[in-house]
C-alpha cells in the first residue's frame, strides 16, 4: 500500500471516530501488533537497500502523525490516557531486561560466614595457595611419616627450591603464618581455596574451599569455643538448631571436637542427607596444640587459644540443598543465576 | 574398626543397649559409624583416630566401655605360659630401632583345620575371612588384644637363626596374596638364613604359609618400628590389618601375654605342643610422669570439675594417679596409650570423660585488633561492581590441563608450574592465567543455548620467577554473544564486543579512582592495559584457534585479564565533594568527518587542551559510517560545554573560543566539518 494512500484513508476516517471504543479499534488497526505500521516496517528488510532509509522515515512520520491524530481525537472525546489500558502504556508487556549479576553462591556463603564473624570481633585475612611443607604439616604438629597425615594427601610443586612446596591441604597452615606475624590478642578467619588429589565425584573434588579461624589470648578457654560456634551455627543454619561437641582428633589441637548440628533437612529424625543419624557435621575445631604455639614462637604457659575449620562447599550444599560438588565449578549460568 | 556388643562382654558387665553404648561411646571420641544387628549380637564399627591404636582391639574398647560406664574391667590372664627355655633357637635383629623386641615359639604336630564354630563366628562378624585354625588364632588374638601374630610353616624355613633385617636391593618375595615384590633397603623383612620369608609387619611370605600341609610351625609375636612399617607398606602398595597396627603403635607390653594366649589357643584347637620359644629385646616401655593441678584443669576447659571427680575419671581409663593434697596430682603414663605424655592430654581425656556436652558455653572477651588486609575490602568492591554491571561470579579450578594452554598465544615466556603427583592430566599446572578457564566456561555456556554469557573471576594465578613460585591476584571477564532487549519498537540484539569490556573496565576504574590509563594495540585482537606506565593487564578477543580448540562457532569470545595485586597499588578511592556548578553552560556540538585511522582519543585530547579551563567538558555524542560518508572516512559529533565557577559566559565570550576549537579539527586532524 503507498503511503500516501493510507495518509489520505486515516484523515478520512478519524473524522468519524464518535467513541472511545472505536477509538481503540483504530489504533490497533493501525499501531497494533499486526498493524499496517508493523507490517510497513515489517517490510523494509525486502526493500533495496537505498530505499530502506527514506522508505523508514516516511513511515516514522506517519506513526508519529496517527500517535497525534490518537491523542487529538482523546481529548475530543474527553477521555484521558491513563484510562484505557494499553492506549498509551501496556504494562502487561514484558519489563525491559535489568540482567542482575551474581556472585557465585561459594563467594556468598565466605561473605555470610566472615561477616558473622566479623561481628564477633574476628578479622579476614587470606594467605598464600603454595606453601612449605612445614608450614602445612610439622608446624602444625603433623609428623611428615605418620598415619595422622593419611586424611591430607598433597600436590606437591615441582619447582627446584630448598624447601619443599606443596599446594596447602587445609587453611590451617594460617594458624602459624597469623601467629608469626603477630602478637595476641589474636581473632582472624581465613577463607581460601585448598587442594587435594581427590577422584572428582558427586561429594570429592581436589579444589574446595575452607575457612580457618583461630582466637589466641591470655585466657582463652574450651568453653569459649563452644559459645563462639554455637553463635556462628546459629546465626547460619537458625536458632532452633541442635548442636554437639564430639570428642575427635586433630595433630594441631587438643583437644579437638567435631561439630554436629541437628539435621536441618529432616529436624534431626534421621534421612538420607545425615545418613539417619539425625545430625550433620559441620566443622572441626579444638583448643591449639602446645606444640603449634611452640612452633610459631608463643609460649603456652602465657598464651592459649582455639581453632576451626569448616568446608564451605559442605555448608552452601547444607544451607542451599545442593547435591552435587561439581556444580560449584561447572559455573553454568542456569546454576549461579538462582542464587 | 569393627568389634561385637557380645564380644565385648568378656572383657566389662555391660547393663545398656547397643544403641545407648553407641551414643556413649560416639560422645567421648569412638566415634560408631554403624551397629546392625547380626546372628544374635550387634556388630559395632567405629572410626579410630590415628591417636589412638590401644583401641584397635576389642580389649582396648573395652577398657573405654569400663571408663565411661563406670564399670571394673575384667581382664582373662589366665596361666601365662611364659617363655620357656632358649634351647636352639637364634633370633637375631640387625637393628633394635627396627624391631625392639621379637618372641618366638616353636609348636610342633599341630592339626591344621577348621576352627571351632565360636571362633569362625566371631572373625566373620568383624569382617575376617576364616582360613584355618591357626591363622584364625592369630587373627583373633590380633583383634583381641590388638598384637599382631604371625604363623610360619617351620618346615619350610632352612636351619638356623630367624633374621630380622632390612632387605637387600634387588631381593624378591612372593607374598600370601601372590604377589611378587621387588625389595629394598627401606624394606624390613623376616628372613632365615637363605631367604626373606614375610615383609615385616606387614605381610608374610607364600613359601612359608601356613596351610593344611603344615606340622611344625613358628608362631611370631613382635613389634616394629611404625615408620619403617608404613614405609614398607607405601613402598610396596600393600596395607594390612597388621601394618594399619604397627604403623599406629602396639603397645609393647602385650607382646608376651599375646604370644602365650595364641600358644594356648593352638593347643587346645590345633592340638600342638609349644616346645620351645625364645625373645630378644625388651618389653618394657619408659613410664613418665606428669603433674596436673585442678586449677589449671578447670581454668582451661572453662568448667569446675572436683579434684576427687579428676582423679576418678583417670583411674578409670587405668592411670595410676597420686594424689598431692586434694587438688594436685602426680599421674603416670601408660604403655598402651602412647599418646598421653603431657598435661595438656590429661585435660583431653578428663573433658572427654567428664564429656564435653557437660561443658558450658561462654563468649571471649575479646580485644579486638585490625590485622586484615586493605586488599579483602577492594576484591569485594570489585566483585559488587561488577555484579552491579550484571556479571556473573564464576569459580574455576586452579590446576589445568597443559594442553589448554596451548591455542592461546598470550605471550607467557616462562613455562608454568607443574604439579608433581597430578591424579589426571586435568590437573598437570597451576594455571598462569585465568584466559583458558574463563574461555572455557564460556565454551561450556554457549554449549547449554546462553545466547549471551557475561562471566568474571578473581583468583590467584601463578608464575615461576626465576625458580620461586609467585602468586598474583587476578580479575579475569569474559563475554560472548548477544544480549535481547525487547524494546516497544521491537527486539533489539546488543553484541558483545571489545567496547563492552572497556565500558567495564571504566567504570571500576573510575570507581577505584584509576585515571591516568590507556589501552596500548598491540594487534586487532590484542590491546594491553596500561596504568600509567606499567603493563598491568591484557584486553583480547580469542583468536580461530582458540576458538575451534574450544568448539566456539560462530562466536567471538572478548576477555580481560588485570593484575589485580598491580591495580591495587594504584587504586585511590578517596571520595570528596566537588562543589556542583552554580552558573549555567552553553552547549555547542560540532559534527564532522575524518579519516578512520585518526585516533578519537587524540582528538578529545587536542580539543581539550584548545578548549582551556572554560571547555567543562567534551564528549562524543555521535558516531556513524555509512553511505553518506566516504569510504575510509567516519562521522562524529562531539559536543562541547562551556562552563564557568565564577559567572554566567554569554554567547560573545565563547563564540570565539569555541571557533579555536572548531579550527584545531580542520587544521590539525583535517576533518571536514558538516
Amino acid at each position: 500500500m503507498d503511503i500516501e494512500d493510507i495518509k489520505a484513508q486515516i484523515d478520512s476516517e478519524i473524522q468519524n471516530i464518535s467513541s472511545p471504543e472505536k477509538l481503540e479499534d483504530f489504533r490497533v488497526r493501525f499501531l497494533g501488533r499486526k498493524g499496517i505500521i508493523a507490517e510497513l516496517t515489517g517490510s523494509i528488510p525486502s526493500l533495496p537497500a537505498q530505499e530502506r532509509s527514506s522508505f523508514g522515515q516516511q513511515v516514522n512520520l506517519l506513526k508519529n502523525k496517527i500517535l497525534s491524530l490518537i491523542e487529538e481525537k482523546q481529548k475530543s472525546l474527553g477521555i484521558s490516557q491513563q484510562g484505557l489500558t494499553g492506549s498509551a502504556y501496556d504494562i502487561g508487556m514484558p519489563g525491559i531486561a535489568q540482567e542482575l549479576g551474581r556472585l557465585h553462591p561459594l563467594t556468598q556463603t565466605i561473605d555470610e560466614i566472615c561477616s558473622i564473624f566479623n561481628s564477633m570481633g574476628f578479622s579476614v585475612v587470606e594467605g598464600p595457595e603454595i606453601e612449605t611443607e612445614e608450614n602445612n604439616f610439622t608446624g602444625l604438629n603433623i609428623p611428615l611419616e605418620h598415619p595422622s597425615r593419611d586424611v591430607f594427601d598433597t600436590f606437591y610443586i615441582g619447582l627446584p627450591t630448598s624447601k619443599k612446596l606443596l599446594l596447602r591441604s587445609h587453611t590451617s597452615p594460617m594458624q602459624v603464618r597469623v601467629m608469626k606475624a603477630h602478637k595476641p590478642p589474636l581473632a582472624v578467619v581465613v577463607p581460601g581455596r585448598v587442594y587435594r588429589p581427590d577422584a572428582v565425584d558427586a561429594s570429592h573434588s581436589f579444589m574446595f574451599h575452607q575457612i580457618e579461624g583461630i582466637m589466641v589470648d591470655k585466657g582463652i578457654k574450651f568453653s569459649d569455643l563452644k559459645g563462639t560456634l554455637e553463635e556462628f551455627a546459629k546465626s547460619v543454619f537458625g536458632g532452633e538448631i541442635k548442636m554437639r561437641f564430639r570428642p575427635h582428633f586433630f595433630p594441631f589441637t587438643e583437644p579437638s571436637a567435631e561439630v554436629d548440628i541437628s539435621c536441618i533437612i529432616c529436624k534431626g529424625r534421621g534421612c538420607s542427607v545425615c545418613g539417619r543419624k539425625g545430625w550433620l557435621e559441620i566443622l572441626g575445631s579444638g583448643m591449639i596444640h602446645p606444640n603449634v604455639f611452640k612452633h610459631a614462637g608463643l609460649d603456652p604457659k602465657v598464651y592459649t587459644g582455639f581453632a576451626f575449620g569448616l568446608g564451605i562447599e559442605r555448608i552452601a550444599m547444607l544451607k542451599y540443598g545442593i547435591n552435587d560438588i561439581r556444580l560449584f565449578f561447572e559455573n553454568d549460568l542456569r546454576f549461579l543465576k538462582q542464587f | 574398626m569393627k568389634f561385637t556388643y557380645n564380644w565385648l562382654k568378656d572383657f566389662v558387665e555391660i547393663k545398656i543397649t547397643p544403641q545407648a553404648l553407641a551414643e556413649k561411646l560416639t560422645m567421648s571420641g569412638l566415634e560408631i559409624t554403624s551397629l546392625q544387628a547380626r546372628e544374635g549380637d550387634f556388630v559395632f564399627e567405629a572410626e579410630i583416630t590415628a591417636n589412638r591404636p590401644d583401641c584397635l582391639s576389642v580389649s582396648g574398647i573395652a577398657r573405654e566401655v569400663a571408663a565411661i560406664t563406670g564399670k571394673k574391667i575384667k581382664w582373662v590372664r589366665s596361666q601365662e605360659s611364659g617363655v620357656r627355655s632358649k634351647g636352639p633357637l637364634v633370633i637375631r635383629i640387625e637393628d633394635k630401632k627396627d624391631c625392639p623386641l621379637y618372641i618366638a615359639r616353636i609348636i610342633k604336630k599341630v592339626k591344621v583345620g577348621p576352627s571351632p564354630a565360636w571362633l569362625k563366628k566371631r572373625l566373620e562378624l568383624v569382617g575376617c575371612r576364616s582360613i584355618n585354625n591357626i591363622v584364625d588364632i592369630t587373627n583373633y588374638i590380633q583383634f583381641n588384644w590388638g598384637e599382631p601374630l604371625h604363623a610360619f610353616d617351620l618346615d619350610k624355613l632352612s636351619k638356623g637363626a630367624i633374621i630380622v633385617r632390612r632387605a637387600k636391593n634387588g631381593e624378591k618375595i612372593t607374598t600370601i596374596d601372590a604377589e611378587e615384590k621387588a625389595l629394598n633397603q627401606d624394606i624390613l623383612v623376616i628372613a632365615d638364613e637363605k631367604k626373606p620369608i614375610a615383609i615385616a609387619g606387614v605381610m608374610g611370605g607364600k613359601v612359608t604359609e601356613v596351610t593344611e600341609a603344615t606340622k611344625n610351625i613358628l608362631l611370631e609375636a613382635a613389634v616394629f618400628n611404625p615408620q619403617v612399617v608404613r614405609r614398607s607398606r607405601r613402598t610396596l602398595g600393600i596395607m594390612s590389618e597388621s601394618a594399619y597396627r604397627f604403623e599406629r603403635g602396639v603397645n609393647l607390653e602385650i607382646v608376651e601375654f599375646a604370644s602365650a594366649s595364641a600358644s594356648r589357643l593352638i593347643e587346645e584347637y590345633a592340638k600342638g605342643r609349644c616346645a620351645l620359644s625364645a625373645r630378644t629385646g625388651s618389653a618394657k616401655t619408659k613410664k613418665g610422669v606428669i603433674n596436673l593441678g585442678a586449677e589449671a584443669v578447670n581454668k582451661f576447659l572453662g568448667v569446675n570439675i572436683s579434684g576427687a571427680k579428676i582423679k576418678q575419671i583417670l583411674d578409670s581409663l587405668g592411670f595410676k594417679v597420686k594424689a598431692k593434697g586434694k587438688f594436685n596430682f602426680i599421674v603416670t603414663t601408660l604403655s598402651y596409650r602412647q599418646d598421653v605424655t603431657g598435661q595438656i592430654d590429661l585435660i583431653e581425656e578428663i573433658a572427654r570423660i567428664f564429656g564435653f556436652e557437660n561443658i558450658p558455653r561462654s563468649l571471649p572477651l575479646v580485644r579486638p585488633k585490625a590485622t586484615g588486609a586493605r586488599t579483602k575490602g577492594l576484591v569485594s568492591l570489585i566483585k559488587n561492581i561488577l555484579v552491579g554491571l550484571g556479571l556473573n561470579e564464576v569459580i574455576t579450578y586452579s590446576l589445568i590441563d597443559k594442553d589448554l594452554l596451548e591455542g592461546f598465544d598470550l605471550g607467557q615466556a616462562a613455562s608454568p608450574i607443574e604439579i608433581l603427583n597430578p591424579l589426571s592430566k586435568e590437573q598437570a599446572i597451576l594455571r598462569p592465567t585465568l584466559i583458558p578457564s574463563l574461555s572455557r566456561c564460556i565454551a561450556y555456556n554457549l554449549n547449554q543455548k546462553q545466547e549471551y554469557v557475561n562471566i568474571f573471576e578473581v583468583a590467584k594465578v601463578f608464575t615461576a620467577d626465576k625458580g620461586a613460585p609467585k602468586e598474583e591476584l587476578s580479575l579475569g571477564i569474559a563475554l560472548s554473544g548477544s544480549k535481547p532487549y525487547l524494546f516497544e519498537g521491537g527486539l533489539v540484539k546488543d553484541e558483545a564486543g571489545p567496547l563492552h569490556l572497556k565500558g567495564i573496565l571504566e567504570a571500576l576504574f573510575e570507581k577505584l579512582g584509576i585515571r591516568d590509563y590507556k589501552l596500548a594495540t598491540e594487534n586487532n585482537r590484542q590491546f594491553p592495559i596500561y596504568v600509567g606506565e606499567q603493563k598491568i593487564g591484557l584486553l583480547l578477543s580469542l583468536e580461530k584457534n582458540a576458538l575451534d580448540k574450544l568448539d566456539i562457532k560462530n562466536k567471538n569470545v572478548f576477555l580481560l585479564e588485570l593484575s589485580l595485586d598491580k591495580l591495587f597499588s594504584y587504586a585511590q578511592i578517596k571520595n570528596k565533594f566537588v562543589e556542583l556548578a552554580k552558573y549555567p553552560g552553553i552547549a555547542r556540538d560540532i559534527s564532522f568527518i575524518l579519516k578512520v585511522e585518526v585516533s578519537v582519543k587524540e582528538i578529545l585530547e587536542a580539543l581539550k587542551i584548545k578548549g582551556g579551563p572554560l571547555l567543562s567538558e567534551i564528549k562524543i555524542v555521535d558516531y556513524y559510517k555509512g553511505k553518506q560518508i566516504p569510504a575510509g572516512y567516519r562521522g562524529l559529533t562531539v559536543s562541547c560545554l562551556y562552563r564557568s565557577q565564577e559567572r554566567t559566559l554569554t554567547e560573545a565570550e565563547i563564540s570565539p573560543l569555541h571557533e579555536q576549537v572548531r579550527s584545531v579539527l580542520t587544521e590539525r586532524f583535517f576533518a571536514q566539518i558538516r
